[in-house]
């Protein structure tokens, strides 16, 4: 689409604000001034949207394969045979390697080696980048 | 769900009220304050044997969905508990838990206008020197709560709870919010849940009412920053008082972007503030607890927003959505930090 979706997206989301917020009051003034800062969100996330989720699937994936050695009974989900973007697969894909991450990361909070640390180490470094991965202009942190 | 109208709520009082006549609502609105019920101001006007009244009031309804798992006989009841021990609240007026005649149930109470609730307007340049007074006002007042004996409160409304018993309760509590209101896994949130169970905290230091939601925007100030009443007590519990402390000093509550908390002050002057009204010592290790814990509850209650937007139509609140996006990479974010792996 052309103008690009960010672009338009955030134009339209200031004239809300600067334009229709200031002619409404109270409770339908604050609907349309947060529905104006959700599409400055659409627009932060469009651009981004598959390319973090498809980051994140195969950060999680390698640490998931790299537990088998360690971990019994937490196996990461077979990679789709056939690449598919959209970011509704994308999404569905990452809640089941993120579901297999919680149970790799409980699996591996009872054990008490360096192995296992070590992991643990790098699942942790895995969260902190897929927050900012996902961390939003407007947030407060 | 049905409107709320002037119309039904003139019949509605006539109903209750007998011997009133002449009854007139005027300028019924809805007001833009908070994601979990619906808040409306109007002005009442009636007759009765002592003659003619006048008042104006605010009117919270129960939703059929909401975010936080509350009724209005709880808010009313917190309310009317508090009520003239030394913490300024609006005056509760009128309960009423049948759903039909308003489309929910509703409560009424005192509407103290003129002052102001806007936790963004603090951040506005022509408060900044205000922002002191006004952390005084806000940790002073909040100490002062946890300073009131619990025992001299009619709490019986609420769950039980002992200074051993409150920290797992409430975060059983929480991870059975989040349970059932899943919106996706979620691997920081869990780790932090299974944290909290490895490394629970010292009993509480005293049992205090804690109103659940203490923070900027919750809170009545006047021009001067005066604190004028704390609102919004739907999640009132008995509790740990250092619960309030640590919601208060939430990253995702700092309005500022920066580190004053609640958007007002840093982290160490409410503390100081607040041991200093209560009485009571901020240990750190157990304040961390709460902080983290406040973590949970927090992604608690923005992914019950998430699921309300996904499990109904047609009833759909956009502070929900809102919320829900706005507020999630947030709170993980804070517990990486609070976790040391930010």
């Amino acid at each position: 689409m052309k103008p690009s979706i960010p672009a338009a997206a955030s134009d339209f989301a200031a004239r809300l604000r600067s334009e229709i917020v200031p002619e409404l009051t109270g409770f339908r003034a604050n609907n349309v001034a947060m529905g104006s800062a959700m599409i400055d969100m659409i627009a932060e996330e469009f651009d981004r949207a598959a390319a973090r989720l498809f980051e994140e699937n195969e950060a999680v994936r390698a640490l998931l394969q790299r537990d088998a050695a360690l971990v019994d009974g937490v196996a990461a989900p077979d990679a789709p045979a056939k690449p598919d973007l959209r970011v509704s697969v994308l999404q569905a894909e990452n809640d089941l390697l993120r579901s297999a991450l919680i149970d790799l990361q409980t699996a591996l909070e009872t054990r008490n080696d360096g192995d296992a640390s070590a992991l643990d180490d790098d699942i942790w470094r895995e969260l902190a980048q897929s927050v900012e991965r996902r961390r939003i202009a407007s947030a407060n942190f | 769900m049905k409107a709320l109208t002037a119309e039904d709520m003139a019949a509605y009082l006539a109903a209750r009220f007998p011997d009133w006549r002449n009854i007139r609502i005027d300028g019924l609105h809805r007001l833009p304050l908070g994601a979990s019920r619906e808040t409306y101001r109007f002005d009442l006007s009636y007759e009765d044997m002592n003659g003619a009244h006048s008042d104006k009031l605010i009117l919270r309804r129960d939703p059929p969905v909401s975010n936080v798992d509350s009724d209005r006989n709880h808010e009313y009841s917190s309310y009317r508990a508090i009520h003239g021990h030394g913490i300024a609240v609006p005056r509760m007026i009128l309960l009423e838990e049948d759903p039909g005649p308003m489309g929910g149930a509703i409560s009424i109470a005192e509407d103290l206008r003129g002052f102001h609730n806007s936790e963004y307007q603090l951040q506005e340049p022509a408060w900044r020197d205000k922002l002191p007074h006004i952390a005084e006002q806000m940790w002073g007042t909040m100490g002062r709560l946890a300073a009131v004996p619990v025992e001299d409160l009619d709490l019986d409304f609420m769950v039980p709870a002992t200074p051993e018993t409150t920290a797992m309760q409430e975060l059983d509590f929480w991870e059975a919010t989040l349970d059932k209101n899943d919106v996706g896994p979620e691997p920081i949130t869990r780790a932090a849940i299974r944290w909290l169970r490895r490394n629970p905290p010292p009993p509480a230091q005293k049992l205090a009412m804690v109103h659940g939601d203490f923070r900027a925007g919750n809170f009545l100030y006047d021009d001067d920053g005066n604190l004028i009443a704390v609102l919004d007590w739907e999640m009132a519990h008995r509790g740990d008082p250092l619960e309030d402390l640590a919601w208060s000093l939430a990253r995702v509550f700092s309005f500022g972007k920066d580190d004053r908390r609640s958007g007002i002050a840093p982290r160490a002057d409410a503390i100081r503030i607040w041991e200093a009204a209560s009485g009571l010592t901020a240990d750190p290790e157990a304040l961390h607890w709460w902080e983290l814990l406040n973590c949970v509850k927090g992604q608690g209650i923005w992914n019950s927003c998430a699921h309300a937007w996904t499990t109904t139509s047609g009833e759909r609140e956009v502070i929900h959505a809102y919320a829900a996006w706005w507020l999630r990479n947030a709170q993980d974010r804070a517990i990486l930090e609070l976790m040391g792996h930010l």
